[in-house]
């Protein structure tokens, strides 16, 4: 057999290891002996989930009460069924002496209060490691209770001997071997399921009665954990495969093991096959067009009824493969990161791949060395097809390291359990929850995956994660890549005018659809609020500054950024680095104290471009509480034209450039270092750089109708015979004010022994100035966490922030 | 035929107004509590290492790795809706996922490792080691694994160092409540045991507060409006650094008793903080709470400021409960004559919502709690009308036979109870550690009227089947 058919021989463990060796996917964990965000649960998770598949079978946990709780929690937000399991609750004393007695109460309690038909007797970490002999103790239970009908179960189940994949495996293993096996011939087939949702099971039992056939499914979760609501509530759950067909497997003439990483020590199959030879074929789960029809072609000969039944099948694998036609140019974007139990990664890569969905990486925290070599045949020839570079298969993976990787290889959909949500988050990747457990969503309980129908259902979402993320931000997207900004005197044009009457509707309006809300704000947000903006009000409007963003991408020879000096008053300094919370509960706090706030403020300690992912979140937060406040950013403007729209939509209204030079021999002298997209530049290539964006930026900004002042740091003997010439360029370019301003030397600076300017020489330059641009003669210079009016700053850090680290 | 309450949990079920236990003859004036959960009685408890989970959870600098095998990592993970205003790192799930060979061989290198790879890539100031069950059984000397590890980085974090705490939880080795002891010997053992000079007029600490919902911030509010200043929350919303300015505090308010009162008790004898107790749920445990809070501080310093901080608290709980009277009425008239059956974790907080009920005119039928106290339980018993069910550590069965006996409309609890209430017809609130949304102050008050009105009052209860009580 070949894996075209979807079924697979089972690989020589060493081998599988040594060609995943070779192909370095081992030791892919970001950290050795540190594991960071499970992506697996414990053996005894799987034994419950399993034994919930048979019929009035209830779970006694041998070990601590927390073990019980934590996996009831576990399951009911999953699956939204009471889940009861009981527990012998082991003591310090049942630790120490044997917890027999334990044990045999929990039995007897539990008996009395739910008197299921079987009990499974599951250990736990604990238990094993105390050595337990549970089948001792169950048979001395059973002499005390001669009388009892109680099937009991008994699993080893060990919390560090495997996940709760092999749990599930560990369940059925020691069901068969505990009940009393009756091979009369029965003509039924085996199926035997890893884990599944019960709508999956559901298709399966669908599947077998189109087909004709009796079978015995094992276990048959599809009530149990997906239940009704009835007149009259049970105790036990309803449903799921007897212990009298179970017994009947022995007699089948047939076993389908749906579980492709299954070890063969704990095959019911195997097990079948062995003791009372009855011949078995070992499946995929049956997603994806091969591995489904791997498994109607397998019962195909068992079947009974005629081919009209066939006929539906027929019609629903034609519609998939329809759909899967219809969706594979959508497809065809997606870089899924698909994680969990081997088998459900294994055949759900498999499925992806298939539809041109190329699985960047697969990932399980199960110890499954064969899993690349598995994949490798599928995974690499689609790579190669759709130019994807760099893909990974991993096993004994944590989510740090899916994490780590999500990133480095660029995917875009994450396919699994609700446990990525956070990862979701932070990356921004649709989550497509497809896997146990799902707790931040309902309907865990009724996840389709197998079967053709379920297969569609489950890539339609993943295909519709891929379009959303498409369709949500295409507009922006493209308008901001390819849409040529308005000529410059035109945009300067309509600032003027918007500057001059706010209130006025703007003809050009018409011309500037693609203008934001934000704009439109701007113009009921005159200047004369800003207090560096206006004189008049500078004493009246309150300003904050919320320092942000500690980092920046060049470096000018007048400044060194430095933190934690609260005495010293000059831009690039604050005291604290917050987070954009921090600055919102700084900013609400500021609020409360002083009533009306005119203008927040982003400048710095270091650049607000440079730290945009900040400097936006914090923006977000301000306005979501205050629809109101102005928003204001000061920046070096090498990162402006990126970011001119995004500033607009922010509703920013006003920002400063500081723009020392028009000419890069100059610039040189100032900045002469760059860090743009992680190049470096240096020297004239460097101011060459920063002012083609400061530029770019500019134009950008005031086509937005943002309000742009230029800040010109005035450094005697570089750029004080050049500074007319930057204001001239400033006033080109559309820019409202000119702000020129004596460098204050900053001892560890480069130009720490430069000679300060003088009032008279810097009143004089301002007049020179003041031909092509207005100038603000009233700057404080201010520090990047200032908060008040000009010059007259309040202690705004709460308590909270007096706690915070400032810096690592 | 199936029983529903076995024998030996007899004694911790008491119906109101009787000085029976349920289904006994003998007298028994006192409900049994604060006892190792009934072996296959299916406790809603979990266990030690769960106590102590939870409690130091919420410092949110802290790197909680947990010494065991996976499960006890995987249910924990970020389980807990508290809220952070700093750091994130408390939200990650740290374990060593111990393997077979571990067990054989001994933990205690992978465990040192695990933490010298925990400070080489997040550079945490602080550590909880919680050693779980098998742990003490392989007989790993994690105490020594601490101090080798805060030896080997003393010169971390600019010559700080590092504090690596082992909090020694084996789930077996009692029950939640003591879970909850160790978590407030390991902070005591994080901020010391030097008593601090006080010279804070007001400073207080908030305890058993785990800002669910960011309900540490609104108490924090309301305590800081009538300028009382808050040093500490252990552990909502905290950090190493909040931890340390703790012990400067004049007052500990006890907010969650069950889990906190060790640990303030300890405060008081070690660092001769006092402590009293309060709760900031429904309108009059909460004035109750802000008005001790402000005439024990009061109390404390006479000075001529005090008086003022008083009248200040006066005013601001006149306002907001005449506020919220007016508020609650429109919830009244639709919530009138339901009853409400109640378990939850601690006995102040069962106590609260008794009040809570009665404040929308709901009487309370059934009441029972996992880590309640016995003076937690006299309370109660005195509160609630005759005919009431009080119980400790209950189970489903219990749960079931009372809430369809006594025909609860709705139940308020936690995740494990849900779909039983639901199952049996009954509405629910979820008032656990995961919800989304404030329970606690005067907005609280609003928030559980609309919660419990959205459920009692959904069109869904006229479809569904109806239980006979």
């Amino acid at each position: 057999m070949n894996n075209t058919t979807g079924t697979t021989e089972i690989i020589g463990a060493t081998e599988a290891a040594e060609a995943a060796e070779a192909a370095g996917t081992t030791g892919a964990k970001a950290l050795i002996s540190l594991d960071v965000n499970p992506c697996k649960m414990c053996m005894p998770m799987g034994v419950v989930t399993a034994a919930y598949g048979i019929e009035g079978n209830m779970v006694v946990l041998h070990g601590s009460q927390g073990c019980a709780t934590y996996i009831r929690r576990h399951m009911a937000t999953h699956y939204n069924e009471p889940i009861d399991i009981a527990s012998s609750a082991l003591t310090e004393q049942g630790t120490v002496y044997g917890g027999a007695k334990n044990l045999e109460r929990a039995l007897d309690n539990f008996i009395r209060l739910y008197n299921p038909f079987a009990i499974t007797v599951a250990t736990t970490c604990l238990a094993e490691t105390i050595g337990e002999d549970v089948n001792g103790i169950l048979d001395s239970w059973r002499e005390a209770h001669p009388q009892t009908t109680v099937q009991m179960i008994p699993v080893i189940s060990p919390g560090y001997g495997g996940t709760q994949f092999e749990g599930h495996f560990a369940f059925l293993a020691a069901l068969l071997k505990n009940v009393e096996m009756n091979s009369a011939p029965t003509g039924r087939v085996n199926i035997v399921c890893g884990p599944m949702s019960p709508a999956d099971v559901r298709w399966l039992k669908q599947l077998v009665c189109q087909l004709g056939i009796d079978a015995i499914i094992v276990p048959d979760c599809s009530q149990a954990l997906d239940g009704q609501h009835t007149e009259v509530y049970s105790r036990v759950h309803e449903g799921g495969t007897r212990i009298a067909d179970v017994l009947q497997m022995a007699g089948s003439k047939h076993t389908i093991e749906i579980a492709k990483y299954l070890p063969e020590k704990l095959s019911p199959g195997a097990l079948l096959k062995r003791e009372y030879n009855v011949p078995y074929t070992r499946l995929n789960l049956p997603v994806g067009l091969r591995d489904i029809d791997a498994l109607v072609n397998a019962l195909k000969p068992f079947a009974t009824l005629a081919n009209v039944e066939h006929a539906e099948l027929k019609l629903e694998r034609g519609r998939y493969l329809d759909a899967m036609i219809d969706s594979h140019k959508y497809n065809a974007l997606g870089r899924a990161v698909v994680f969990g139990e081997p088998d459900f990664v294994y055949s759900v890569a498999r499925m992806c791949a298939e539809q041109g969905i190329m699985p960047v990486l697969v990932a399980t925290a199960s110890k499954c060395p064969a899993l690349y070599a598995d994949l490798e045949a599928e995974l690499a020839p689609l790579a190669e097809s759709m130019l994807v570079e760099k893909w990974r298969v991993i096993d004994e993976a944590d989510f740090a390291t899916i994490e780590e990787l999500s990133v480095s290889l660029g995917a875009n959909v994450l396919i699994g359990s609700s446990d990525a949500r956070r990862i979701a988050k932070a990356l921004d990747i649709p989550l497509v929850r497809a896997a146990f457990p799902i707790h931040d969503h309902m309907g865990g309980q009724r996840v389709r995956t197998i079967g053709y129908e379920g297969s569609q259902a489950l890539i339609d979402r993943i295909t519709n994660a891929l379009i959303d993320q498409c369709e949500g931000s295409f507009r922006e997207k493209l308008k901001a890549k390819y849409l040529v900004q308005p000529d410059t005197a035109f945009a300067v044009e309509t600032t003027s005018r918007c500057l001059s009457n706010p209130d006025a509707s703007l003809p050009v309006r018409t011309a500037r659809q693609y203008l934001s809300d934000s704009v439109k704000r701007l113009c009921k947000h005159p200047t004369h609020e800003h207090p560096c903006f206006s004189k008049r009000c500078a004493t009246k409007s309150t300003r904050i500054h919320l320092p942000v963003a500690p980092k920046c991408n060049i470096t000018c020879n007048y400044c060194l950024r430095k933190y934690d000096c609260p005495n010293e008053s000059r831009p690039g300094v604050s005291s604290v680095v917050l987070s954009p919370p921090q600055a919102l509960k700084r900013y609400l706090d500021f609020k409360q104290q002083t009533g009306k706030v005119a203008i927040v403020g982003i400048a710095g300690p270091g650049d607000a471009l440079a730290n945009f992912d900040n400097t936006k979140e914090t923006l977000r937060l301000i306005r979501e509480v205050d629809k109101d406040v102005g928003f204001c950013l000061s920046t070096n403007g090498l990162l402006l034209a990126r970011y001119a729209h995004t500033l607009a939509e922010l509703e920013v209204s006003h920002v400063t450039v500081t723009m020392n030079a028009i000419d890069p021999a100059i610039g040189a002298r100032i900045c002469p270092w760059v860090s743009l997209d992680n190049l470096v530049y240096t020297g004239e290539a460097a101011a060459a750089v920063l002012l083609a964006n400061q530029i770019e930026g500019i134009k950008a900004l005031v086509s937005l109708g943002i309000i742009v002042k230029v800040n010109t740091v005035y450094i005697k003997g570089v750029n004080d015979a050049h500074v007319e010439s930057v204001a001239q360029m400033a006033h080109r370019l559309g820019a409202s004010v000119q702000n020129l301003m004596r460098m204050v030397s900053v001892k560890g600076s480069v130009f720490e022994n430069y000679p300060q300017v003088d009032k008279p020489t810097l009143l004089e330059a301002r007049v020179a100035c003041s031909k092509h641009l207005s100038q603000m003669r009233h700057c404080r210079q201010c520090r990047a966490d200032a908060a008040g009016l000009l010059g007259k700053d309040l202690l705004v850090r709460s308590l909270a922030e007096r706690r915070t680290v400032v810096f690592q | 035929m199936v029983q529903s309450i076995l024998k030996e949990r007899e004694s911790s079920i008491i119906e109101a107004g009787s000085e029976h236990a349920v289904g006994c003859a003998v007298k028994n004036k006192d409900l049994v509590c604060n006892q190792g959960s009934a072996a296959g009685a299916v406790s809603q408890k979990a266990c030690v290492f769960c106590g102590a989970r939870v409690v130091l959870n919420p410092i949110t600098d802290a790197f909680h790795i947990i010494h065991g095998p996976i499960g006890c990592s995987s249910y924990t993970w970020d389980i807990r809706g508290s809220l952070s205003s700093g750091s994130e790192l408390y939200r990650h799930s740290f374990s060593t996922d111990m393997q077979e060979t571990d067990i054989i061989f001994g933990g205690e290198k992978k465990l040192a490792q695990a933490i010298d790879e925990a400070v080489a890539t997040y550079s945490p100031k602080l550590i909880f080691v919680y050693a779980t069950c098998i742990v003490g059984v392989i007989g790993d000397d994690v105490e020594a694994v601490c101090r080798q590890a805060e030896q080997r980085h003393v010169a971390r974090n600019g010559g700080m160092g590092l504090r690596v705490i082992p909090v020694m939880a084996p789930g077996f080795s009692g029950h939640k409540a003591i879970g909850y002891k160790l978590a407030g010997d390991a902070i005591m053992r994080f901020i010391g045991t030097k008593p601090y000079p006080r010279n804070k007029a007001h400073g207080i600490n908030i305890l058993g507060d785990f800002n669910l919902a960011g309900e540490t911030w609104i108490v924090r509010s309301y305590l800081e409006n009538l300028r009382i200043e808050v040093l500490g929350s252990l552990t909502g919303d905290s950090s190493s650094e909040s931890l340390l300015c703790a012990r400067e505090a004049r007052l500990n308010v006890v907010q969650c008793a069950g889990s906190s009162i060790n640990l303030a008790e300890k405060m008081q004898d070690i660092l001769g903080i006092p402590y009293i107790r309060v709760s900031f749920y429904g309108i009059e445990d909460t004035v109750d709470s802000i008005m001790r809070i402000a005439q024990t501080l009061a109390a404390q310093t006479p000075g001529a400021d005090m008086r003022g901080l008083v009248s200040r608290a006066e005013q601001f709980c006149l306002r907001e409960s005449k506020r919220l009277n007016d508020a609650l009425e429109p919830y009244r008239t639709r919530l009138v004559g339901n009853r409400a059956a109640i378990y939850v974790g601690g006995g102040f907080k069962a106590i609260s919502l008794i009040r809570q009920f009665r404040e929308l005119d709901m009487d309370t039928v059934m009441v029972g709690t996992q880590t309640g106290r016995p003076e937690d339980y006299e309370v109660i018993r005195a509160l609630v009308s005759p005919g009431c069910i009080v119980l400790d550590d209950a189970n489903p069965a219990e749960l079931e036979k009372f809430m369809v006996e006594k025909g609860a409309d709705i139940l308020v609890g936690g995740v494990k109870e849900r779909p039983l209430a639901y199952k049996l017809g009954v509405a629910f609130c979820d008032h656990n550690h995961e919800r989304k949304y404030p329970l606690a102050g005067f907005v609280g008050v609003e928030n559980f009227a609309q919660e419990i009105n959205r459920s009692v009052n959904s069109p869904v209860w006229r479809y569904a089947n109806k239980r006979q009580s």
